[in-house]
């Protein structure tokens, strides 16, 4: 027996080597401790640094700041109301488009897609992830925007345009670009991130729980609609919140399409501009302390806006979820 | 003897006796098993020739046999032998996925449900299936139920309390449920899970169930519960039941089937199957010499 279980306590070098693993685990949980917060800091240094910017413009115009549509660099008059209305409004137009859409083809991939069909869709998908937003920009300005004047705005100011109420959202002259040019781009942009998400939620629905549904007789649309989405809410409304995070946030290709226009018209066919767009055109031209300071501090409504979008989705999700008492 | 291969003489393999080929389930009752129990039983479902392919693979040969009405069936063999197989066609739930093909004919109440022009969701209400796992929708105790149910039928809503309590009484379960109908599904223990999955089957009033193992992942006290339920629903239903358990197949089978191999070693009445069988293959699967 004495030969077997060998006395490790007495052994130096098993000693030894015991202290080294000690002090490698200790070295490894501070190291990742250390990227984690880091995390914290990039965070809170950029807060700090967007608010420390900032300060000249809440200074100058306070609250006015968010309420007001002017934009005149000539007399150092800023208000962003014009940019935060472009953001959103372009966001939702994109969301609009790009969720249906996404969960079509997650839907069609994952429930009916024949198997030789699945690979190339889903690369196909993975590719129109991976096309730099410049592309989509000037795809945008010299073949979707001419496509929007010459057809599809037309084509709305002369139907739903007529409508009452509606007229007010489809009316004027077709740009080409602007507002519903760079709604629908981004919706194109977003398209892909919703749908390689929402496809990876859908297929980690248990096959037996699935063929459940279709063992009572329901349809594919009704197993779809009661069981593979309330099954996947929680990893679905994350890859909508990655797309709509995208959407408001899309500097390049928005700045392209949507006419850079610092006013609110209530038609969606007009050009207006957005917060990123106005930063990306404006910085190279921005003298003087206020108007630099006007910018960051449109960046800082960015980052705030962003934050409110998440946080709404994860009190939405707490509440889905109390609501279905799991 | 190669157990694996039907023996002629026994008049057992269809293809080798054409007077056979015509009644399946004739052939049958003159085996030694006896045939005691059968009269007056009618003939739920009629399997007859049944092959079936995975991708050009053949999982069941040339399957034949009667599920009766009212009567307790159970499938019982080694792990891949085409239960489970058998099972899913019985429900065509095989159709789901692609290059799965299955020939020959399966009658229910005479209409040949393989037939093209069968309609799937119509076949799949009237053949309930409870799977391995209990698989409770992620909705609450009372639309788990109400889902099938809401398919096919405009119900009021009190003739909707009505037909769930029915169902959770049926399924043993309404006394520990009757109070939070509104709790999710999922909240419930693994027993609870698979009595409400049980009563979801039910609940859209199939005349047939097929249980694929349904307490394979049950305490055993939920397991007694389960069969117990079994017990009492055959009164009302055509069931068939694949296990591994073959406790619980001569506990809670009228009929049982032995499969090796996508064959169908042997059918007859459970005590028969249990205490006398017919073939040495049979014999020694149920006292455990392989398998």
């Amino acid at each position: 027996m004495t030969e077997i279980a060998l006395d490790l306590s007495e052994d130096v070098t098993v000693l030894r080597r015991a202290r080294r693993q000690r002090l490698q685990d200790v070295a490894f949980r501070t190291a990742t401790l250390f990227f984690a917060v880091l995390v914290l800091l990039i965070l809170g240094g950029v807060a700090v640094a967007l608010i420390d910017g900032a300060m000249p413009a809440i200074r100058a115009f306070g609250v006015g700041f968010v309420t007001t549509e002017v934009w005149n660099p000539v007399t150092d008059q800023f208000g962003a109301l014009a940019p935060i209305y472009g953001t959103l409004v372009t966001a939702a137009i994109a969301m609009l488009v790009g969720i249906p859409v996404s969960f079509g083809i997650a839907l069609f991939i994952t429930e009916m897609c024949p198997t030789w069909l699945k690979r190339p869709l889903g690369i196909a998908i993975e590719l129109l992830a991976g096309i730099p937003s410049i592309i989509y920009g000037i795809w945008g300005l010299f073949v979707f925007a001419p496509f929007m004047q010459s057809t599809v705005q037309p084509f709305l100011i002369d139907t739903v345009g007529q409508l009452p109420v509606l007229e007010n959202i489809f009316m004027g002259p077709p740009y080409g670009i602007g507002v519903l040019t760079a709604g629908l781009i981004l919706g194109i942009m977003v398209l892909p991130f919703i749908t390689s998400i929402t496809r990876d939620v859908f297929e980690t629905v248990p096959p037996m729980v699935r063929e459940s549904a279709y063992g009572l007789g329901a349809t594919t649309w009704e197993v779809v609609w009661n069981v593979v989405l309330p099954y996947t809410r929680t990893g679905v409304v994350g890859g909508v919140m990655l797309g709509l995070g995208r959407a408001l946030g899309e500097t390049m290709a928005v700045t392209f399409v949507i006419g850079n226009a610092h006013r609110i018209s209530s038609s969606i066919l007009a050009p207006g501009t957005t917060i990123s767009a106005s930063i990306a055109n404006e910085f190279t031209e921005a003298v003087g302390d206020v108007y630099t300071s006007a910018l960051i501090a449109m960046g800082l409504i960015l980052f705030l806006i962003t934050f409110v979008v998440l946080s709404a989705a994860k009190i939405m999700l707490i509440r889905l979820q109390r609501k279905a008492g799991a | 003897m190669t157990t694996t291969n039907f023996d002629p003489t026994s008049g057992r393999n269809p293809a080798m006796n054409p007077a056979i080929a015509m009644s399946p389930t004739a052939g049958l009752s003159e085996g030694r098993t006896g045939n005691r129990s059968r009269a007056g039983l009618a003939e739920k479902i009629s399997v007859r020739n049944l092959d079936f392919y995975y991708d050009g693979y053949r999982a069941l040969k040339d399957i034949s046999l009667p599920l009766y009405d009212r009567q307790v069936t159970a499938f019982i063999g080694p792990s891949g032998c085409g239960k489970s197989t058998l099972l899913r066609i019985l429900n065509r739930m095989y159709d789901l996925y692609p290059k799965q093909k299955a020939t020959g004919e399966v009658l229910l109440d005479g209409n040949n449900i393989l037939s093209p022009k069968q309609d799937l969701n119509l076949l799949r209400a009237r053949v309930g299936m409870v799977f391995q796992k209990p698989t409770p929708f992620p909705m609450s105790i009372y639309d788990n139920i109400a889902f099938g149910v809401r398919l096919y039928e405009k119900l009021s809503k009190s003739e909707m309390n009505d037909r769930i309590e029915y169902s959770l009484r049926r399924a043993a379960l309404w006394d520990e449920v009757k109070d939070k109908l509104r709790q999710n599904g999922m909240s419930l223990s693994g027993g609870q899970q698979q009595r409400l999955c049980i009563a979801r089957a039910i609940a859209v009033k199939p005349s047939v169930l097929l249980l694929d193992e349904p307490t394979s992942a049950l305490d055993p006290i939920s397991t007694a519960k389960c069969e117990e339920l079994v017990d009492e629903l055959r009164s009302d239903y055509c069931i068939a039941i694949v296990t591994h358990n073959m406790q619980q197949a001569a506990r809670v089978s009228n009929f049982t089937a032995f499969m090796y191999l996508g064959e169908l070693i042997e059918f007859g009445d459970t005590e028969s199957i249990f205490t006398n069988p017919a073939k040495e293959k049979t014999s020694e699967y149920i006292t455990g010499r392989f398998g």
